[in-house]
């Protein structure tokens, strides 16, 4: 099985019929509201893990060091050490509630990973970075390399997001599926995210929209993955969240053929 | 990252920084009017009916453009919000 991101539009949902073996919840949409679903799913034994979206670890906003104890203690509400945010800015020294991209350059890959180390340091543990999407950047260090480089001066982990990889690459033709999976070192890859994408002809991009099922070749990755490094793959579906049962069969794809 | 990658996506500054792509600043640029127009919709149902298409997008480039936003939580922005119309009204009274 796999996990799956959890919306609040599953609220009504009966949460035992769904094929996932964890989940994962944006901490930012749950630190100041009524968590009794979060613990329906524990209850059901299955862990929660946080994925965040407003770190500003690119940005230039000083590490929001009460936002992060915050963080910390619905960590150990919820019995999890798994928390990561993304390789992105969200923001400059204000938010702006969207993900912006961090310049590929060796100057960045020591800002940003000494930002890094300061939330790992208040948090008391480790972090995982999520690789995404951008539309325009600049830089010269091949992104594969960038996202290695930023994780080894932090000494955090990597949450490999396979969606944006393809997105990134259907977008600028840099580096292929398998051309970026090659080059990132997975013995810090915490799990993997997958989840579909829309072409916005009004910009001639692709867009990260989380709103469609999952490509195949993004699938084999996910599921090879799983079978070579035991790592873990999670759905995320965040906009036109579909039936359950769309769900399930994409849940059910996601999981590798059993050999016994 | 420039200040001039920010102030396009603001809607402050119609020039490209060296070395992005139009394309992109405008995708940027509009994800953040979406997600501004959405959270504001959502807390004020009633006012982009009442405003009209075109005063309700003029009222949200507005709200990004000069937007110092500081919560990590998405949902604060109609406090946001109502403290920028707070600010607009002084100033057309001014």
């Amino acid at each position: 099985m796999a996990g799956l991101g959890y919306r609040r539009e599953m609220a009504d949902w009966d949460m035992s019929l769904v094929l996932a073996d964890f989940f994962e919840v944006a901490p930012e949409n749950w630190i100041r509201r009524d968590r009794s679903p979060l613990h329906r799913l524990r209850a059901s034994g299955r862990p929660v893990h946080l994925h965040g979206v407003s770190l500003n670890l690119g940005g230039d906003s000083a590490i929001d060091h009460s936002f992060l104890r915050d963080v910390r203690a619905l960590m150990d509400e919820l019995g999890t050490i798994r928390y990561s945010d993304h390789l992105a800015a969200s923001g400059d020294a204000h938010q702006l509630y969207d993900l912006f991209p961090i310049p590929f350059t060796k100057q960045e890959v020591q800002r940003v990973g000494d930002r890094i180390r300061q939330v790992q340091d208040v948090l008391g543990q480790q972090i995982a970075i999520e690789n995404s999407t951008w539309y325009t950047n600049i830089g010269d260090i091949p992104e594969p390399d960038f996202l290695g480089a930023v994780a080894e001066w932090a000494d955090c982990g990597v949450l490999l997001d396979l969606n944006n990889i393809v997105v990134n690459y259907k977008n600028h033709g840099q580096h292929s599926l398998q051309e970026f999976v090659a080059r990132v070192d997975l013995t810090r890859v915490s799990y993997i995210h997958v989840a579909g994408h829309e072409f916005d002809a009004r910009f001639e991009l692709f867009i990260d929209t989380h709103s469609e099922t999952v490509e195949e070749q993004t699938m084999t990755m996910a599921r090879q993955l799983q079978r070579t490094h035991g790592l873990q793959v999670l759905l995320e579906w965040d906009n036109d969240v579909p039936s359950m049962d769309t769900l399930n069969q994409e849940l059910t794809c996601l999981t590798p053929f059993m050999t016994t | 990252m420039s200040n001039a990658f920010y102030d396009y996506v603001r809607g402050r500054s119609e020039t490209v920084p060296a070395g992005y792509t139009l394309a992109g600043l405008r995708a940027y640029r509009y994800l953040v009017y979406l997600g501004a127009s959405q959270m504001v919709e959502a807390n004020f149902p009633s006012l982009r009916e009442q405003l009209g298409e075109q005063a309700w997008r003029l009222l949200i480039e507005g709200f990004v453009r000069q937007s110092a936003w500081t919560s990590p939580y998405y949902g604060d922005l109609h406090h946001e919000f109502i403290a920028y119309l707070g600010r607009e009204s002084t100033d057309t009274h001014a």
